[in-house]
């Protein structure tokens, strides 16, 4: 393998015929390129996807009330649904061991007012565990906490443009703002990677909500994570035992689709796993046929390099090598010729992806890219191609008879 | 050195074959340097082509210093090439990107000697034949004696047994022919055994004895008093 003699004759025999290296070492080299780019592509597919979701828990489902559809249980249909804090306890209470966070959502309206600045922002009251569900990243400060909704206490945590509207250079923390003319202390700052919208929110407690807004009990939607040990089959048979003992509870018919909504993030989940897994094979299957036509050329010119080099073969044979050295050396060519151009492929599609990938952010495509295993795949795939490619040839060379070989005609 | 009993060899030509070689009865003392003569088709290159294990016959014995040569597999026969014989080719066969030196340091190569030991050795026997300045040019750089004498030093680098010339002169012109040929003579001074596949007679007439070949079979075998080719270089 380290022989010097045999990288020697690799070495002339690449010299000696240059383009005709090049021109197949190419297909090999680009075969690999659009290998890893196009698993790339599906990566970044994926990355977008996910991206879409991650300013929420992979594992939550949301309960939205809507208007009834259907008469039933003496109610008329349209009949509007309204949730309350009963129905979280009740949760709470059904499914001890299915959820892991819960919150009510319970939304608002609000003119916030800072000395001179003033805005129109949406305020969630919301249970301390929403921070976990929405994934909020609390950049100062702290987030809602329990004695907050113990207390009723009139604290609010404002997004980072909230902020920047409000109080510009000054430091929010500890600040009083008026909702509505109600002042709110600021006790935290938020910063959401999702979208720069959700940071013209603002969070308060729901229990101070309430009681702003008549004492009442109502809620606009609940969020809960489901237990994150469930595969996606647990994790769906929880979110329809939910929708059915909701349905009982607020007398809303089995089969009625509009009177509440649940939606379970398992189930985006796996329609997009399983869409680009079957991506990724696509991916896979065209990368490694194109790589065949690679694998093909480079079989083609050593058949080729063979043929030109017979009689040199058959003076070596003369000479007193054994079938087993040339096959050596004509494999050998062939794994080098297929990796060297390989490796340059993965190169360029590496520092490609790593250029530009960082620079794309759509959202459906985000930073493309491949992992180390990929590039240790195709790493293997080119060694073992350059083998199969050397193949046929080398056993070809291995079977020159000197004497027909030297055969002067 | 040689010894070969009622050696048979055919070609299947499509339908009928070929009957080359028929009966050859024939041997060679170490130090002795044989010209086999015949003219195109008496089979003479046949007969050096399974001396040199290079093609095997259909009947008959062969036994190469006391080993017997029979159902040899390429790898065997590879390895006895190696050991036993060196080959010098009408068209001299060097590999073209390969320096006179590497050339010569090949058949080392597939004994698996050391790199240095090559290259030393190799030097030894391109001096040998008067090249040695001519150590890293490559073949395309040489005329056609000097490419002719590198190969007989390629021949003679793995210090073979029998050294085989199928036509060493057949490509060159006849001054250059002589300095050959005075240099198999000088090898073959030093106790090599040579055998010089010829048709021509006046280079037959340098070795010591001369071995006619007609249709297969040999129709001579003669002692001759050896001219030497130094005369006329």
């Amino acid at each position: 393998m380290f022989d010097r003699d045999i990288w020697q004759e690799i070495f002339h025999s690449i010299k000696n015929n240059k383009l005709r290296t090049f021109l197949t070492g190419f297909s090999v080299g680009w075969g690999i390129f659009i290998l890893v780019m196009l698993l790339a592509s599906v990566n970044g597919m994926q990355n977008g996807f996910y991206s879409q979701f991650n300013d929420d828990a992979t594992n939550s489902i949301f309960i939205r009330p809507g208007n009834t559809s259907k008469a039933y249980a003496g109610f008329e249909a349209e009949r509007r649904i309204q949730l309350k804090n009963d129905d979280i306890e009740y949760i709470k209470r059904s499914f001890p061991n299915d959820y892991e966070h819960i919150s009510a959502r319970f939304f608002k309206n609000t003119s916030a007012r800072y000395k001179s600045e003033t805005g129109s922002y949406s305020v969630q009251a919301v249970h301390p565990d929403h921070q976990v569900i929405e994934k909020t990243i609390v950049t100062h400060g702290r987030y809602i906490n329990n004695n907050d909704l113990a207390t009723s206490a009139k604290v609010a945590v404002i997004g980072r443009k909230v902020a920047q509207d409000l109080f510009k250079e000054e430091d929010a923390i500890g600040k009083f703002v008026e909702f509505n003319g109600l002042p709110f202390r600021v006790v935290g700052i938020f910063i959401d990677e999702g979208d720069d919208n959700a940071e013209r929110g603002i969070y308060a407690p729901v229990t101070t909500y309430q009681r702003i807004y008549g004492n009442t009990e109502n809620i606009n939607q609940i969020l809960l994570t489901y237990n994150s040990s469930y595969d996606l089959t647990k994790a769906l048979e929880f979110s329809g035992r939910l929708e059915n003992i909701l349905k009982r509870r607020l007398k809303i018919a089995p089969e009625d689709q509009s009177g509440l909504r649940i939606w379970n993030y398992a189930e985006a989940f796996s329609d997009i796993s399983s869409f680009t897994s079957v991506l990724s094979a696509i991916g896979i299957v065209v990368g490694i046929l194109i790589l065949v036509a690679g694998i093909v050329g480079i079989g083609n010119i050593m058949v080729f390099i063979i043929k030109e080099r017979t009689k040199e073969i058959g003076v070596r044979k003369a000479l007193g090598a054994e079938p087993a050295q040339i096959i050596k050396l004509v494999l050998l060519e062939s794994v080098f010729i297929t990796a060297l151009s390989g490796f340059i492929g993965l190169l360029i599609a590496t520092v490609l992806l790593s250029l530009i990938g960082p620079t794309i952010e759509s959202p459906a495509f985000t930073n493309p890219s491949v992992s180390f295993s990929v590039v240790v795949t195709a790493t293997i795939i080119l060694i073992v191609a350059g083998v199969i490619a050397g193949l046929i040839p080398a056993m070809k060379a291995a079977n020159i008879k000197p004497i027909v070989a030297l055969r002067d005609k | 050195m040689i010894e070969i009993k009622n050696l048979h060899k055919s070609y299947k030509m499509g339908s009928n074959s070929l009957h080359v070689l028929k009966g050859i009865n024939f041997s060679v003392k170490e130090g002795e340097l044989v010209a086999i003569m015949g003219s195109s088709g008496s089979g003479k290159s046949t007969l050096l082509n399974i001396l040199g294990m290079l093609d095997v016959a259909n009947e008959g014995e062969y036994h190469l210093d006391g080993v017997p040569i029979k159902d040899l597999n390429e790898t065997k026969a590879a390895k006895y090439r190696n050991k036993f014989l060196g080959f010098v080719f009408q068209s001299f066969n060097l590999i073209n990107y390969k320096s006179a030196m590497e050339n010569v340091a090949l058949p080392l190569y597939y004994q698996k000697v050391g790199r240095k030991e090559r290259q030393d050795k190799a030097l030894k026997y391109l001096d040998q034949v008067g090249l040695k300045e001519w150590a890293t040019h490559l073949p395309s750089e040489l005329s056609g004696g000097q490419k002719q004498r590198v190969a007989i030093a390629r021949a003679m680098a793995a210090e073979p047994k029998v050294l085989l010339a199928d036509e060493p002169t057949g490509a060159l012109d006849s001054k250059t022919s002589y300095e050959v040929m005075d240099l198999i003579q000088k090898i073959n001074d030093e106790g090599n055994t040579i055998l010089v596949v010829t048709h021509e007679e006046d280079i037959a007439q340098m070795c010591k004895r001369i071995v006619h070949l007609k249709d297969g079979v040999i129709v001579e075998d003669k002692k001759v008093k050896q001219v030497r080719a130094s005369q006329y270089v």
